[in-house]
């Protein structure tokens, strides 16, 4: 499962799920498709799903938005430890990421 | 595919043109070129080594037969040659043998003088005739009547005055007349003789001959004179003499069997050429010639055998003396040979012949004549006029006592056997011509069954060719077709290969080209119906797109406007007296959702800045409840920062679940009380420039969270107290500040910012403002405007 633009590509192997290149995309109902692939992961009783940010350049306000949202439905479901693999090499990471954490203290930041 | 094929079509039509202007560029020409050649190369070749080993064969066989019987040929004339050798040989050795019986006889008779005289006196009882002479008064000699088996003659000056023989004489007479006895028998037997005679000595010279002739009567005729000379003298001058030195042992005989032969010479009595043979008689003590017996052969039985010789058509044998003098030839022989007579130039004793090969007019007999060796010559011979290759055998016989005028030498004849070349190999030129025939007919056979072959292969060519070439040549007389717009051709598939693949190409080709014209005007007026179709279905698509791009519109413009409606207005900035503040926010191409206030009650300054993620109208109506519950918490007297952003967040997440707005926002205020600026809520850095240029950053991350995610963010909630003093300035913006990018992609960034503060910070507030904002729009240039930029800048006055 894949979901790709000329400017990003965001796909699951196994568990994890990998975002990469720059996601500038209008609102909620562009994001859409994105949520369902990641919610999806966390809805299928996984022990562990990983979201791989390490390749994302930038994510504006409204994939923040919707990091938050997926953040507060791990949350909901105890049973699936949230894994949100990150970079400080990309300046909007450690700037977005560490709410996600203050949302969910559970959450396995990794910000490296 | 239509386009391609009408292409494919063309090219082949071009070549078809080609074809047909150059006939012997066709392909199916240049196919049998190239197999016809190759097949005539192929049968040249083996028929020419085939004609080259018949030849050479041929040649071998010729050479081989040849020699065998060339070989063959001369083995049979060496025969031929011995054998009349030997011939010739035998009727020379019977005449030595007569003359030795009649001189056996003779000298007896001299050994025993009383038997002689008795033998003498009984014949001259029996026979008077044979002893009794009478006088010829003509002649003046005295000579016997006929009817004797022999005739004596006694010369004149053997006689006496009464001419009568002499005693000695007349005894001689008598003791000779045992001739009769023995030479009429042997003239009867053996070879054939034509006279035997005996010669007294040279004291006595009477000449008995039998049979009896006119001799005495014939030698008037035939030798005048020698009734006067003595007769040895006249006749065999030197002969006696030698003879006499042969008794005294002076000289030994040539040839040690006692006869002495003449050369060929004219009979006095016969008038025929004759040889004489001589058997000299000795004196009873051995010291003395006592006469001779003697006998004459005439040529003509040496010739006979000799010229008895038939070899082939026309070879002939000849016998010549070892002068070259030739003494046995045939007329033709000797014409062949070109023999000339001549006349005997001596002018002594009997009379010869000459005919010498040395005056032949034939240049190879005259070299011939000199070296007379028992070989096989090859001479070439003129006859009228052309040279005719002759094969000459010369065979040596036994050597003999030759007397010639004055001298008696060793002698031995030479037979001869000349035959033409032509006839002696006539079996080998048979032969030859045999094997040419045949190697002829092979030739031509082989030459036949080559052509055959080749007009077999060339027909086969021709066949194959036509089936190889036929497809091809269909196709390109159906590209020609199509050229002419005859779309309805079609080439038969005849064979299963690439020419087979090629025409069910080509028929493919040809029905969608068939197709495609002959369709064109439908396929035209469907093609445009589609068309039709589809821009009205444009039409409506983009009717439907202007009305929702005039919704969108609509709703951004609604978006912006409420945007702007809720900015604080100009006079609500420079409301303080000790802040001087300068706000600038630029909205992007789709307006973002920055938000910034400057909210006062009773002397209490809340200065907020925002951004609301996605952008449009939602993101609008969100800062517009934000503006809203932010002002009426300010006018409700909440003084606490922290629990004025619980409670609005707590407003707000309510709102948002109501409204169903899927969006939050950042948002930060800032408290000044008149002394210090209080900072809560998360939200970009805050910068702040001292008066003297010093640069701090203030993180807000820990100091809230985003509003509208979680219903109580109290426990995140903080705020963060900084002195503010004269001339220091703060500096607030959104992320569209930081975040912008430029050409390259990238980012404007917090550093920047800071660095053009500090740059600017001792100016006004509207001036640090619009230098930054320059800066960033320089850096941006004419890259896109991704989000709002917001900017505000606090200066203590």
């Amino acid at each position: 499962m894949e979901i790709r633009d000329e400017n990003f590509r965001i796909w699951a192997e196994g568990t994890t799920i990998y975002f990469d290149g720059v996601l500038r995309l209008a609102g909620p109902d562009a994001y859409a498709p994105i949520h369902s692939l990641a919610a999806a992961a966390l809805h299928e009783n996984h022990e562990r799903v990983v979201f791989d940010l390490t390749g994302l350049e930038f994510l504006n306000s409204s994939g923040i938005n919707l990091l938050a949202k997926l953040t507060i439905e791990a949350r909901r479901q105890s049973s699936v430890q949230l894994v949100i693999k990150g970079t400080t090499q990309y300046p909007w990471q450690s700037k977005s990421l560490p709410n996600l954490k203050k949302l969910y203290p559970q959450l396995d930041l990794q910000l490296a | 595919m239509a386009d391609l094929g009408s292409i494919r079509a063309e090219t082949i039509l071009m070549d078809g043109a080609q074809t047909s202007t150059r006939p012997w560029g066709s392909f199916r020409a240049k196919f049998i070129l190239v197999v016809g050649g190759a097949v005539l190369l192929d049968l040249l070749i083996s028929g020419g080594l085939a004609l080259w080993n018949v030849q050479r064969l041929s040649r071998d066989a010729t050479e081989e037969v040849g020699h065998g019987l060339e070989q063959a040929s001369q083995d049979y004339i060496r025969t031929y040659a011995n054998s009349t050798a030997d011939q010739v040989s035998l009727l020379l050795g019977q005449v030595n043998s007569d003359v030795g019986v009649l001189a056996g006889v003779l000298q007896e008779q001299i050994d025993n003088p009383r038997r002689q005289a008795d033998i003498g006196s009984a014949i001259s009882t029996t026979s008077p005739g044979s002893i009794r002479l009478s006088f010829d008064p003509v002649g003046q000699w005295a000579q016997n009547a006929p009817g004797s088996p022999s005739v004596v003659s006694a010369w004149s000056y053997l006689l006496d005055a009464d001419h009568s023989p002499r005693p000695d004489v007349q005894a001689e007479i008598q003791a000779s007349a045992v001739l009769d006895l023995v030479a009429p028998s042997l003239l009867k037997s053996g070879s054939s003789k034509l006279q035997m005679y005996f010669i007294g000595p040279k004291e006595r010279p009477i000449f008995r001959t039998a049979p009896y002739t006119d001799q005495a009567q014939t030698f008037d005729r035939l030798y005048p004179g020698h009734n006067e000379a003595n007769f040895w003298d006249f006749f065999f001058p030197g002969l006696y003499e030698t003879w006499q030195s042969w008794a005294a042992g002076a000289q030994t005989q040539p040839v040690a069997d006692g006869i002495t032969q003449t050369a060929p010479y004219t009979d006095a009595i016969t008038g025929k050429l004759i040889v004489s043979f001589f058997h000299p008689l000795w004196s009873a003590d051995r010291k003395n010639v006592a006469g001779t017996a003697g006998a004459d052969i005439t040529l003509d039985q040496l010739a006979q055998t000799v010229e008895n010789v038939k070899v082939a058509e026309s070879g002939f044998g000849f016998l010549a003396m070892s002068d070259g003098n030739v003494i046995a030839i045939s007329k033709d022989g000797e014409k062949t040979i070109g023999l000339r007579s001549a006349s005997d130039t001596k002018g002594t004793g009997v009379t010869g012949l000459e005919r010498s090969l040395k005056g032949s007019s034939q240049p190879a007999i005259t070299e011939l004549a000199n070296d007379l060796g028992d070989e096989i010559r090859h001479v070439m011979l003129d006859q009228g006029g052309a040279p005719v290759p002759y094969m000459v055998i010369m065979k040596k016989l036994p050597p003999v006592n030759l007397w010639e005028p004055g001298q008696v030498r060793k002698d031995a004849m030479s037979l001869g056997i000349v035959v033409p070349e032509r006839e002696i190999y006539a079996s080998l030129f048979a032969a030859q011509a045999k094997i040419s025939d045949a190697t002829n007919r092979i030739v031509l056979y082989q030459i036949l069954a080559i052509l055959f072959s080749l007009m077999i292969v060339t027909m086969a060519v021709l066949a194959v060719s036509k089936r190889i070439t036929g497809g091809i040549t269909a196709l390109a007389g159906a590209a020609r077709q199509i050229q002419t717009q005859d779309y309805s051709v079609r080439v038969a598939v005849t064979s299963r290969d690439e020419v087979g693949e090629a025409s069910e190409a080509f028929n493919r080709m040809a029905e969608q080209i068939s197709y495609h014209t002959e369709n064109l005007e439908q396929l035209v007026e469907e093609r445009t119906a589609e068309i039709e179709d589809a821009k009205e279905e444009i039409s409506a698509l983009n009717a439907q797109l202007e009305r929702e791009n005039r919704r969108l519109g609509t709703e951004l413009a609604v978006a912006e406007r409420i945007q702007m409606m809720v900015l604080p207005l100009a006079s609500e900035l420079s409301s303080s007296k000790d802040l001087e503040i300068a706000a600038y926010m630029s909205a992007a191409d789709e307006v973002g959702g920055d938000y910034y206030d400057v909210l006062e009650a009773d002397g209490r300054f809340k200065i907020g800045i925002g951004d609301v993620t996605g952008h449009g109208l939602e993101s609008g109506v969100l800062m517009l409840m934000v503006q809203s519950v932010a002002r009426a918490l300010q006018e409700a007297g909440t003084k606490d920062p922290v629990k004025f952003l619980v409670d609005l967040n707590s407003a707000l997440f309510k709102n948002i679940v109501r409204t169903r707005i899927d969006k939050h926002l950042t948002l930060a205020f800032l408290d000044y009380d008149g002394k210090d600026m209080l900072i809560s809520g998360q939200h970009e850095e805050v910068i702040v420039v001292r008066a003297n240029g010093a640069l701090e950053r203030i993180e807000t991350m820990d100091l809230g969270l985003p509003i509208g995610l979680e219903s109580d963010i109290s426990p995140f909630v903080s705020t963060r107290r900084i002195k503010l003093e004269k001339d220091d300035i703060i500096v607030l913006h959104t992320d569209g500040v930081t975040e912008a990018e430029n050409a390259e992609g990238e980012l404007f960034g917090i550093e920047r910012l800071c660095e053009e503060a500090v740059k600017l910070h001792d100016q006004s507030a509207d001036r640090i403002a619009a230098g930054i904002i320059d800066r960033l729009m320089a850096y941006i240039g004419s890259h896109k405007i991704h989000d709002d930029i917001t900017l505000l800048v606090l200066r203590h006055r």
